[in-house]
């Protein structure tokens, strides 16, 4: 075990989500700390400064989504949310809220763990960007600018460069399609998620060994995409 | 028009263009007489069309056995005709369904003017042409010129005969086209010797009289000039719709003044044919109304009616002007609205008003400045039929003021002698007068006159010197009975006024509280089937009979509502309502469509549209302020019929949009219900899955028992679905046993034991108890439920306590918690289904389990069983909820 354990507060109404959540994550080598609302919630990040949240997003006395902007006014570490809504306007608001990730309930903890250290290593690779991201035979230099596949150049439009460049610095997260296309395309296109899908498609040709059952570059539906390492 | 504003064409005139489209086209054949050979004319270019292929059918056609005619119809299909009973003939009629049903592209349909047979749907052939022509088929038609409406009089005058079957001129002014079919008077008188002109029975005798060459020559010329002036008509018609300017209508207009009098349709007709001349200069029909003279008998009501309704059809305005002084006030709206010609009958006035230059035509020639006056001499009334008891009604009143006058006239008598006793020389006469005077003041004019009359007699002969006899001794005396008779015209006249004006206003202040109260009444009800029946109600008072609203139902009506409320209506009213519906027009009695009928039914069309039909049956002696009033009422009926059906449509919306709220519920439900302990089930299971070697053995099986509790919450609430799904279906069956309420008690809360917690539940069970019959496995799952309810909503420490006694017709179940209560607003609803759901915001959706339907279905369930249930909160100080449920015990 190592010596410092991350502290993950777990912001949830159901004793029953903290009844194996908490085995769980301390079994995972973390400290869980339980909150029962999002007041409790609220104090604990401020006092017990965790190094990440998970937030449910119906709690008993203040919308989920409020919550989350509350914390995210005087708190930069993730935030994952956990929810049993799958209604993607809800997760979209979420992630363009500041949210780092969703989990939907019912999960598997396996996945939700896997989620929680995406989350982590993202913040902590912030602060010392990887310039290289190696996966398969794909490698991608973002200080070079240079995408090689299994040794030989791959030859990227600017725009579909950019795209690249900013999903695989989200670092697995989900980034949705308004984060995407403001970043890429600037403000004024948000609503244009075709080009997305275009641009996405051009990616996957060039990238991807079965462009019809991406590995990398994976949808997540009427959500965004998000870019997996293996 | 200036130069420099572009030319528009007359919007009038295109409006007008437009009603055409869709209609069919009219042709009119016109002649002077009988005989001239319109239906011969008609018949032959008929068939010539028929040759070029138009799809051509004979309405109807009088041959009169004519050869040369009877061969034209040779190669045209013919209508067969329709029979129409009447009294104890049977008259072979016109079939204007089967044309309507047949829909040929051109039907040829003699005599224009025809009167129908009773009984038919229209009274005049011109009418069943309309209806033909608004379905879009081409109608020919012939016509006698003196058949027009406006001609009547002139044709009466010229040639003695009265004719009663009429077309309205401003028919055949919408006529497309009118071929004149002409023939010298010369030829015509010899077609007529030879026997080729037909002639009814009892038109022969006139007919000689009629046949004269100076009235055909008349005739000609008035045929002659119609013809030519809708030739005319269509000209200027054709140039309006263009923009063209043209010479027409100079700003004259037209005001026709009319009297509650025979001569009033007569007024009419010559004010038309004025506009006429003046190239169809606007014209008005005018009545005006004195509020301090009493409103005329129902006679001359009825003159009135008749004349405005000859005006509107004769395209003429109507109004009714109020003032007490006629000349003033027919000169000011003259003035106001630029008349240029007054038209008045030929004065009625009483000799001494003419001498006195206080005649109405005198008046206003006098003042009329700038206005042509025509007067117009009015031959002998038409006769009508007397009303009998209207002037019964007067006599009786009359008599009762001679009774009075001839008691008060006796007393002035026996005073007059008793003080002539005591006290001779005293002005005996101011006995009489007061008589005389109070005579006036209680019983108006005629009884004052006669109070007079009878007090001069008796003072004359009994009081005055010489005494017993008639003589007049005094020529003082003269004055002092002239004094007499002007206190009795004084007091007289002023009384009558009086009363008349205290009639007139208590009559229009009826008239108007009961449109308050009508209205009040209609505003305070909400459905259209109330709506409708107050309208019925409202109606039929108002019109002193009957009266029915029938509603739209798909495509028919439906008799809503009636007053009295077991009204039916005949084949014949309810073909009548359905006509009001479906062409927006009045039918019935006073109308056009099936006058026969006592009913008249008026379509309700309010802002948006048509609402129903409204049936009175009008009292026959009523008078124009009811028929207002009536119609005033149906107004407001159909705003409020139109307002209900609005009402109606957002009620079912609103009913909508909840039923979509609570399928939303259900669904964000059942995704948060069962998910939430399926999350518990997949976390737990996966986590000993995959870190089973890391966690503690104590660790390990609570993980393990929060599998099995959240697969039995899963379990409760997808039973609960069920049990809702089964008394929503109706397929819920209840079993019926003699059961002791106490045994399910001590099941049910065994079945929650577990979940207690560390909750303490106490039981208060009376030693002896009496059975009740019931289905013990919904009575278990009830309580259940509520005793579920009762966990979840309590603290983990507070006390429950459950309770059975029994009263005197009830074994009555009691379940207390002392949790935080139920609000008041919330506590009528508490048995509502997903009741939690439907808040505002799903703030509270995690905080507790289950998505409200346990409440519900307990409800349900001892409801099916025909128990009650009920909820109490607050119970102890702020806290605490008491669920009843009471159970019949056997009688």
């Amino acid at each position: 075990m190592s010596p410092h354990r991350p502290r993950i507060l777990v912001i949830d109404d159901e004793p029953q989500i903290h009844r194996f959540l908490g085995p769980a994550l301390e079994a995972a080598g973390y400290e869980p700390i339980r909150a029962d609302n999002a007041a409790q919630g609220l104090a604990a990040i401020a006092s017990r400064a965790p190094d990440a949240v998970i937030l449910d997003l119906g709690l008993p006395d203040m919308d989920g989504k409020d919550a989350l902007l509350r914390a995210r006014a005087f708190y930069t570490g993730p935030i994952v949310i956990l929810s049993a809504r799958d209604m993607e306007t809800e997760k979209i608001d979420a992630l363009d809220a500041g949210a780092d990730d969703y989990v939907e309930k019912p999960f598997n903890v396996g996945e939700f763990l896997a989620r929680l250290r995406v989350a982590l290593r993202h913040r902590l690779n912030q602060q010392g960007a990887p310039a290289v991201v190696e996966t398969g035979d794909l490698r991608i230099d973002l200080v070079k600018r240079l995408v090689t596949r299994a040794g030989q150049a791959v030859r990227l439009s600017p725009r579909e460069y950019d795209l690249l460049a900013r999903l695989v610095e989200g670092g697995g997260r989900v980034l949705t399609h308004r984060q995407l296309l403001t970043a890429v395309w600037g403000p004024a296109n948000v609503d244009d998620v075709q080009y997305l899908r275009v641009f996405i498609g051009h990616l996957r040709q060039k990238l991807e060994a079965d462009p019809s059952s991406p590995k990398h570059l994976t949808t997540e539906s009427g959500v965004g995409y998000r870019f997996v390492a293996d | 028009m200036t130069n420099d504003e572009p030319l528009r064409p007359d919007p009038d005139a295109l409006l007008a263009d437009a009603r055409r489209q869709g209609r069919g086209r009219l042709k009119v054949f016109l002649g002077m007489a009988p005989g001239v050979g319109k239906t011969f004319e008609m018949l032959s270019d008929g068939k010539r069309r028929a040759e070029d292929g138009v799809d051509v059918v004979v309405g109807v056609v009088e041959t009169h056995g004519r050869k040369e005619t009877e061969s034209l119809l040779d190669g045209l299909q013919v209508l067969p005709r329709h029979p129409v009973q009447y009294r104890e003939h049977q008259l072979m009629e016109f079939d204007i369904d089967g044309a309507l049903t047949r829909k040929p592209r051109l039907l040829l349909v003699d005599e224009y003017a025809h009167s129908n047979a009773p009984g038919s749907r229209h009274l005049k052939r011109w009418q069943d042409v309309e209806e033909l022509l608004g379905a879009g088929i081409d109608v020919w038609t012939t016509l006698n010129v003196q058949h027009l409406e406006s001609l009547v009089d002139v044709v009466w005058k010229i040639t003695g005969v009265r004719v009663r079957e009429t077309v309205p001129d401003g028919l055949l002014a919408t006529a497309d086209e009118i071929e004149l079919v002409d023939l010298t008077p010369e030829e015509l008188r010899e077609r007529l010797y030879a026997g080729k002109v037909y002639m009814p029975e009892t038109a022969r005798l006139a007919s000689d009289n009629f046949f004269k060459i100076e009235n055909l020559t008349a005739l000609r010329e008035m045929a002659l000039r119609r013809a030519a002036k809708t030739v005319d008509d269509q000209l200027v018609g054709a140039m309006r719709r263009q923009g063209i300017v043209g010479p027409w209508a100079a700003g004259e207009r037209i005001l026709v003044l009319i009297a509650g009098d025979a001569a009033a349709v007569s007024l009419v007709r010559a004010g038309r044919r004025l506009a006429d001349q003046m190239m169809d200069a606007p014209w008005t029909v005018a009545h005006v109304e004195r509020p301090n003279k009493p409103a005329g008998d129902a006679r001359s009501a009825r003159w009135l009616a008749d004349a405005f309704k000859a005006a509107e059809q004769l395209n003429g305005n109507t109004i009714v002007l109020t003032g007490d002084d006629v000349p003033d006030t027919v000169l000011e709206y003259a003035r106001r609205n630029n008349v240029t010609q007054i038209v008045v009958g030929q004065s009625r006035d009483p000799f001494w008003r003419i001498l006195a230059g206080r005649s109405l035509g005198h008046a206003l020639l006098r003042s009329s400045a700038g206005a042509a006056l025509h007067f117009v001499s009015v031959g002998a009334p038409e006769p009508a039929a007397m009303e009998p008891t209207l002037v019964r009604r007067r006599r009786i009143t009359d008599g009762g003021g001679y009774l009075g006058a001839l008691i008060l006239v006796g007393a002035s008598s026996g005073a007059a002698a008793l003080l002539d006793r005591y006290s001779r020389g005293s002005d005996l006469g101011m006995i009489f007068l007061a008589g005389v005077l109070i005579t006036g003041l209680a019983w108006g004019l005629r009884p004052a006159l006669a109070a007079a009359a009878l007090s001069i007699g008796i003072y004359n002969f009994f009081f005055l010197a010489p005494r017993f006899s008639f003589v007049i001794g005094h020529a003082s005396d003269v004055f002092t009975f002239a004094i007499f008779i002007a206190v009795a015209g004084a007091a007289g006249w002023l009384t009558g006024r009086v009363r008349d004006q205290a009639r007139l206003s208590s009559r229009r202040a009826s008239a108007v509280t009961a449109l308050l109260a009508a209205s009040r009444r209609l505003s305070g009800v909400a459905t259209g089937q109330e709506t409708a029946r107050a309208l019925a109600e409202q109606a039929s008072a108002a019109a002193a009979g009957r009266a029915v609203v029938l509603l739209a139902e798909g495509e028919d009506l439906r008799l809503s509502a009636s007053a009295p409320v077991d009204v039916t209506l005949s084949t014949a009213e309810m073909t009548a309502a359905r006509w009001a519906w479906d062409k927006r027009e009045p039918a019935g009695a006073g109308t056009g469509t099936l006058p026969q009928l006592s009913w008249t039914f008026r379509p309700l069309i309010g802002v948006r549209g048509r609402a129903g039909v409204a049936g009175v049956e009008m009292d026959p002696r009523s008078g124009v302020d009811e028929q207002r009033l009536v119609s005033a009422l149906l107004e407001q009926g159909a705003v409020a019929l139109e307002r209900a059906e609005l009402a109606a449509a957002a009620v079912e919306n609103e009913a909508l949009r909840r039923s979509d709220k609570l399928r939303g519920a259900l669904l964000n439900s059942i995704s948060h219900d069962l998910r939430t302990p399926l999350s518990t089930v997949m976390g737990s299971a996966t986590t000993l899955i995959d870190y089973d070697a890391t966690l503690r053995s104590e660790v390990r099986a609570d993980l393990l028992i929060s599998i099995r509790e959240e697969a039995e919450r899963l379990n409760r609430y997808v039973g609960n679905l069920l049990d809702m799904t089964r008394l929503e279906g109706g397929a819920l069956k209840t079993r019926s046993e003699w059961t002791d309420v106490r045994d399910v008690l001590a099941s049910a809360i065994k079945r929650i034991e577990r979940r207690l917690g560390g909750r303490s539940l106490t039981r208060d069970f009376p030693a002896h108890l009496t059975a009740v019959q019931l289905d013990p496995g919904l009575l278990e799952q009830a309580v259940v439920n509520i005793l579920e309810n009762a966990i979840e909503y309590c603290p983990d420490d507070l006390p429950i306590e459950v309770a059975v006694y029994e009263d005197r017709a009830n074994v009555v179940i009691s379940i207390e918690d002392d949790g935080p209560g139920i609000p008041k607003v919330d506590i009528e609803r508490i048995f509502e289904k997903f009741r939690r759901l439907e808040e505002p915001s799903d703030r509270n959706r995690g905080e507790r389990k289950g998505a409200g339907l346990g409440l519900s279905i307990a409800k349900g369930f001892i409801e099916a069983m025909g128990g009650r249930i009920a909820a109490a909160s607050p119970i102890h100080g702020p806290r605490g909820t008491r669920i009843l449920i009471s159970l019949k015990k056997p009688a």
